[in-house]
């Protein structure tokens, strides 16, 4: 049997597959499923194969797409709320993370206004986060362009307990206790738009991932910077005044094979959202964020590409990312960039995972 | 018994259905009564401002919004808000 990889694709009018074969040079575009709807974010359960989508519309509002059969047909989470007490309403759904193998059933999902939800019947009911919606600085946080989102989830694979949030902009938030208590974590890293430059919260983070094979290890491009933590969060160290372009960008990517390895898509500068100097590129450090080179082989000689921060993925081996002006980019052997698919409608998101045929 | 007509972006979250039969007092009523309810309102029970509902022509809205009368009424016409660009 041979495998390929399969990219769901979440756009601002549906979700696409990409098939792409084994050498990821040759691909299939299916689409758009969920059609009309912005999918923020589309992923793969790993323990059952199902597919979750976090769908918006702006007439009909936010709401989590399931399907069990690859994409053929979904069926809507219940109505998804926030307690009257809480005064908030759900004004997006960001990013859904399927929980860990010995949580079967268990999912989570971040959502504006900087809330998270839980979902123990796969999808069927989410229920909020107590620990984040009455969190004790929730006045200090304060959204950005994309709302007060909360973006990424990470799941510490070795401690059910620990898990890790990010709020724009409130930062980076902890969980030791299972998400009873939230604990920001943030030190070191900048948020130059405020009066202390390096507040308790109040952080923009825009990605950030946990290394599979080393859970203490951190990773994230932020407003301001990208960084690396060795120690859960407790402090990072600033990585970009080496090799990157600019400090400003939203995606990050990490080989799970290599602690030490990273990817950012760097963009001019919080005013400008776009490739510096005209040249999209993709820039690796190998050596835990000392030193960066540029990938862009394969990729456009000029463009002015903004690639969002859900929409770019990694596996064991390889990179992909979308971009705004709907192009699909893979990295095949020999680090060359394929232009999986072009002219798609806007890509917010990008999951990766193996087909079979 | 009151004829709902539904856009077909919503047809398509309810098996392709474009209308629906439901017996109702109020608009509110009569759209919580359809499979696709939990898109036409929030946790609130707050109609989306983008969302135009009729009543045998005339926007529910000037009549009460959710607790327009459906007594006599025939057709309730959901639209989405129409948008150009």
């Amino acid at each position: 049997m041979a495998f390929g990889v399969l990219a769901l694709v979440g756009t601002r009018k549906g979700l696409f597959l990409l098939r792409g074969d084994d050498d990821r040079r040759d691909w299939r575009v299916e689409g758009p499923l969920l059609d009309g709807w912005g999918v923020y974010h589309a992923t793969v359960d790993p323990r059952d194969g199902r597919f979750y989508a976090a769908a918006n519309h702006v007439v009909y509002g936010p709401t989590v797409q399931r399907s069990a059969d690859g994409g053929k047909t979904w069926e809507r989470s219940k109505k998804i709320g926030l307690p009257a007490w809480s005064g908030l309403t759900v004004n997006a759904v960001w990013h859904i993370e399927p929980g860990l193998p010995q949580q079967p059933g268990t999912l989570y999902l971040g959502a504006d206004p900087g809330v998270l939800f839980r979902s123990d019947d796969a999808g069927e009911t989410w229920e909020p986060d107590r620990g984040i919606l009455e969190h004790p600085a929730r006045d200090r946080w304060f959204p950005g362009a994309g709302g007060l989102c909360c973006d990424s989830i990470q799941l510490d694979p070795g401690d059910p307990q620990r898990m890790y949030v990010c709020i724009a902009s409130a930062g980076t938030l902890r969980s030791d206790d299972g998400g009873q208590t939230w604990l920001p974590v943030n030190k070191n890293v900048a948020a130059d738009y405020l009066p202390d430059p390096y507040p308790e919260i109040g952080q923009c983070v825009h990605k950030l991932l946990l290394h599979p094979a080393r859970p203490e290890r951190l990773w994230q491009q932020n407003h301001f910077g990208v960084y690396r933590s060795d120690n859960r969060g407790d402090s990072w160290e600033r990585l970009d005044g080496n090799g990157l372009p600019t400090s400003f960008g939203y995606p990050i990517m990490i080989d799970p094979k290599d602690p030490d390895k990273a990817f950012v898509i760097p963009e001019r500068s919080p005013e400008y959202h776009y490739s510096p100097n005209g040249r999209l590129a993709v820039y690796r450090t190998r050596d835990g964020g000392r030193t960066w080179d540029e990938m862009s082989d394969g990729l456009p000689r000029q463009a002015w590409a903004a690639v969002l921060r859900e929409a770019s993925a990694s596996d064991a081996d390889s990179l992909y990312f979308g971009t705004q002006s709907g192009s699909f980019f893979g990295l095949a052997d020999g680090d060359i960039w394929v232009e999986a698919a072009r002219h798609l409608p806007p890509v917010l998101s990008v999951e990766v995972t193996q087909w079979s045929r | 018994m009151v004829q709902i007509v539904v856009p077909s972006f919503l047809a398509a979250q309810a098996d392709g259905r474009r209308r629906f039969e439901v017996q109702a007092e109020t608009v509110g009523e009569a759209l919580r009564a359809l499979p696709v309810a939990d898109l036409l309102f929030n946790e609130r029970g707050e109609w989306s401002r983008y969302l135009n509902v009729f009543v045998d022509g005339r926007d529910a809205r000037e009549q009460g919004g959710p607790a327009c009368p459906l007594a006599g009424a025939h057709e309730v016409l959901i639209i989405a808000m129409l948008a150009g660009g």
